[in-house]
């Protein structure tokens, strides 16, 4: 069995110009996103667990392999750094990991990536790599060897539970793990790796979008709908003047009634049905 | 077996040019650094006095990320509403080799680094030294780190800034005291590149700075003001002694707030956008407050031994770490040539020390600190010169002018002071600075 991670170099805090809109990176604060560091941290469980190799992989210019050191550091088995010195459109970084990652049963990916991704990468890489892809996964817990119970996240704050089979691509959000601290053993070592640097299949992909003009996004005005009412019944308004309202309350209470105390008084605000009948049902 | 010959906490210029200097020598050095990157913990108020980079970097200013070049050089005595500057202008001091410059810690700490590292150094950074490992002969053997797994090395030299822990837990502070510190406190202000050099009278278009020292407008607390140029911000800020601060009940960012309200200071400052406040303590105990150095297996340099010359005109403490790292570099290649780690096979260091500009200076200016956070020092001196100065420039025709010797005269007896403080004062001030 074999696992992979892919992960990005992005700027984690760029300066961006409030007029000009220009924006402006530096190395020193950038890395891999939390999304990233989750999916190398499920690619080492996984690899712990069945007794997998980890890979971990990078579509970026040099600057980017100290995250793949990092990764190194807290476990990985290899690297691989596929060399590009301009950003790839999504299609084409899904296509290059694809190949990278030919051997790979299942990857793990970041859910988008900090720098405006569209967190298109990972369903571009399975459909590459002709493979199964669970993305928007907020939850992970580890089954027979390759096969990973997760919980995606839906529209409307719905969850869709998913049993999913290698071959598969994930795409993990930034909460579901954090990434281990790296021994000191691993660090140094890390540090005296080599890592894979291959030369990407298509240096230069057609670009699917091409950009013709460019011009500063400026929303249409919306029309705000004037106040209405006296000036004084506004303000009498805003500072809740006037109106009724049921003071606060201080009881103290032992837990059992004070429970029940703010069951009916959720309640009575219409927050939730009637304690009473609920619990008849 | 040792995972590395020398292992180097801190990498601040302290650290990084201990591990330099080993590294050039030919040992393994594994430089530690607890931030994510050289530099992105420090603190310091601007200036960098890149003399002693002569010899160990040759043409040291072609590389170093410099903000601006230090060619207006300014000493300011303020009171509540006066101010009096002597303020010296070179354009020697705009062509290499310079004088001082002003750079960002962050950039000038990881270039720095990155030297050491092209010299061969391995420097481990977001890992934080958290004790001394001791050997079974009890030297120290190494540091326990906040990663799992311990980094053993035959010699410790610890550059892990004021209040070093290490130094404290292998019991070479035996005196410390919150009285040898003070608080440094800054802000950094945004201003177009212009407009800094028109409010500071800097060539135009050139990348030449001021350094202006300021004693008083610190709300009665013993210490004393800063401000220098960057390309585009302001540095300005405070250095406060703690016993005064915590006394006076006044917030740190009040007394820089203070300062920048002062009608001396505000238009230099005026409409500037905050970009960042910090503060770090200083150890400004000077000579008499000197840890001990040398240890078993274990050296101690830079603020983290206290070398930071803080005496008025001089506010220094990024050449002497750097002064105390090469030395410290040079006495533990000797004692790895001898193969002798203990305190004996490193005493060296001391001697190293002394024979250079870093003890000579802060033997000069022991008495420094005590001088210059007195009261005389601090509130009635300057009160006298701008009040002698006030009368002086002053017009009040019809009635006759006074001379200077009687105005003097009249402001001392209404003063207060005493002759003999004052001779003692002059006294000191001559051994510090004559
Ligand atoms: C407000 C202010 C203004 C100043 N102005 C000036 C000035 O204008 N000019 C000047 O020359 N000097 C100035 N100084 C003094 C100067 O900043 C210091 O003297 C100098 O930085 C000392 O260098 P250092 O390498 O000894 O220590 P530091 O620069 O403090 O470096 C210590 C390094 O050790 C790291 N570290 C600490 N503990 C650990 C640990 N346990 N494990 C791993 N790493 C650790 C820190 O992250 C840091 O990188 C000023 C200081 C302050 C606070």
């Amino acid at each position: 069995m074999k696992i992979a991670a892919c992960i990005k170099w992005v700027a984690l805090r760029p300066d961006i110009d409030p007029l000009s809109g220009s924006v402006e990176t530096d190395d020193r604060f950038s890395g891999v996103s939390a999304a990233d560091q989750a999916a190398v941290e499920w690619a080492l469980r996984m690899g712990e667990a069945w007794g997998a190799s980890v890979t971990v992989a990078t579509v970026g210019a040099s600057i980017a392999e100290s995250a793949l050191r990092d990764a190194l550091a807290c476990g990985a088995t290899t690297a691989i750094r596929i060399d590009i010195e301009h950003p790839l459109p999504s299609a084409a970084v899904g296509r290059e990991l694809a190949a990278a990652l030919a051997d790979a049963d299942l990857i793990v990916c970041g859910d988008w990536s900090l720098d405006r991704g569209s967190g298109s990468v990972p369903p571009f890489l399975a459909h590459a790599r002709g493979a199964e892809q669970a993305c928007g996964l907020v939850a992970l817990s580890l089954d027979a060897t390759g096969v990973v119970r997760a919980e995606r996240r839906l529209d409307g704050g719905r969850r869709e539970r998913l049993i999913v089979r290698a071959p598969a691509v994930l795409a993990v959000e930034g909460s579901t793990a954090r990434l281990r601290r790296a021994p000191l053993g691993g660090v140094l070592s890390s540090a005296r790796s080599s890592i894979d640097v291959r030369t990407p299949s298509t240096p230069n992909p057609a670009e699917p979008v091409r950009l013709v003009h460019a011009r500063p996004f400026r929303p249409r005005t919306k029309i705000v709908d004037g106040p209405h009412g006296s000036v004084r019944d506004r303000s009498n308004a805003l500072l809740g003047m006037g109106s009724t309202r049921t003071p606060p309350q201080r009881l103290v209470l032992d837990p059992e009634v004070a429970a029940e105390h703010i069951l009916a008084a959720l309640h009575a605000w219409g927050e939730i049905d009637d304690p009473a009948s609920a619990e008849g049902q | 077996m040792p995972d590395f010959e020398v292992v180097v906490v801190g990498a601040g210029p302290a650290g990084s040019i201990a591990a330099l200097s080993l590294a050039r020598l030919g040992h393994s050095v594994c430089l530690l650094e607890r931030g994510p990157f050289p530099g992105s913990k420090n603190v310091y108020g601007g200036v960098i006095y890149g003399r002693i980079l002569d010899e160990l970097i040759p043409h040291w200013w072609e590389h170093a990320p410099v903000q601006r070049w230090i060619t207006r050089r300014g000493t300011m005595l303020l009171t509540d509403h006066q101010s009096l500057c002597i303020d010296y202008r070179s354009t020697a001091w705009a062509q290499a080799p310079y004088n001082g410059a002003t750079a960002y810690r962050p950039d000038f700490d990881k270039w720095l680094a990155d030297e050491a590292v092209k010299a061969g150094a391995t420097l481990v950074s977001s890992t934080t030294a958290t004790g001394l490992v001791r050997t079974n002969r009890g030297l120290v053997g190494g540091v326990k780190t906040d990663r799992e797994g311990d980094l053993m090395a035959n010699v410790v030299i610890a550059c892990d800034g004021v209040n070093s822990f290490l130094a404290k837990e292998a019991g070479l502070y035996p005196n410390f005291s919150k009285d040898h510190l003070t608080l440094g406190v800054k802000e950094v202000l945004a201003l177009p590149r212009q407009e800094i050099e028109a409010r500071f009278g800097i060539r135009s278009g050139t990348n030449e700075g001021a350094d202006l020292e300021i004693v008083g407008g610190t709300q009665g607390i013993a210490g004393g003001g800063f401000v220098y140029t960057n390309l585009d911000t302001i540095s300005i800020g405070a250095v406060l002694s703690l016993g005064g601060l915590s006394a006076s009940k006044v917030r740190p960012e009040e007394v820089i707030a203070g300062l920048k309200a002062h009608p001396s200071l505000a238009p230099l400052v005026d409409g500037a956008e905050l970009k960042e406040y910090s503060a770090h303590l200083i150890p400004e105990g000077g000579f008499d407050a000197m840890p001990e150095v040398v240890g078993d297996g274990l050296l101690v340099a830079g603020d983290a031994a206290g070398l930071c010359l803080a005496a008025g005109l001089w506010l220094e403490g990024v050449n002497y770490a750097i002064g105390s790292g090469k030395c410290a570099a040079d006495a533990v290649h000797e004692a790895i040539a001898k193969g002798n780690f203990s305190k004996a096979g490193l005493v060296s260091y001391k001697d190293r020390l002394e024979a250079t500009f870093v003890l000579r200076n802060h033997r000069k200016t022991r008495k420094a600190a005590h001088l210059l956070l007195s009261d005389r020092l601090q509130n009635r001196y300057p009160q006298i010169a701008c009040d002698l100065l006030e009368q002086l420039y002053t017009v009040e025709d019809p009635l006759p002018k006074r001379g200077a010797l009687t105005i003097g005269r009249a402001l001392w007896k209404g003063s207060g002071l005493r002759i003999r403080h004052a001779l003692r004062d002059g006294r000191d001030a001559l051994k510090i600075y004559g």
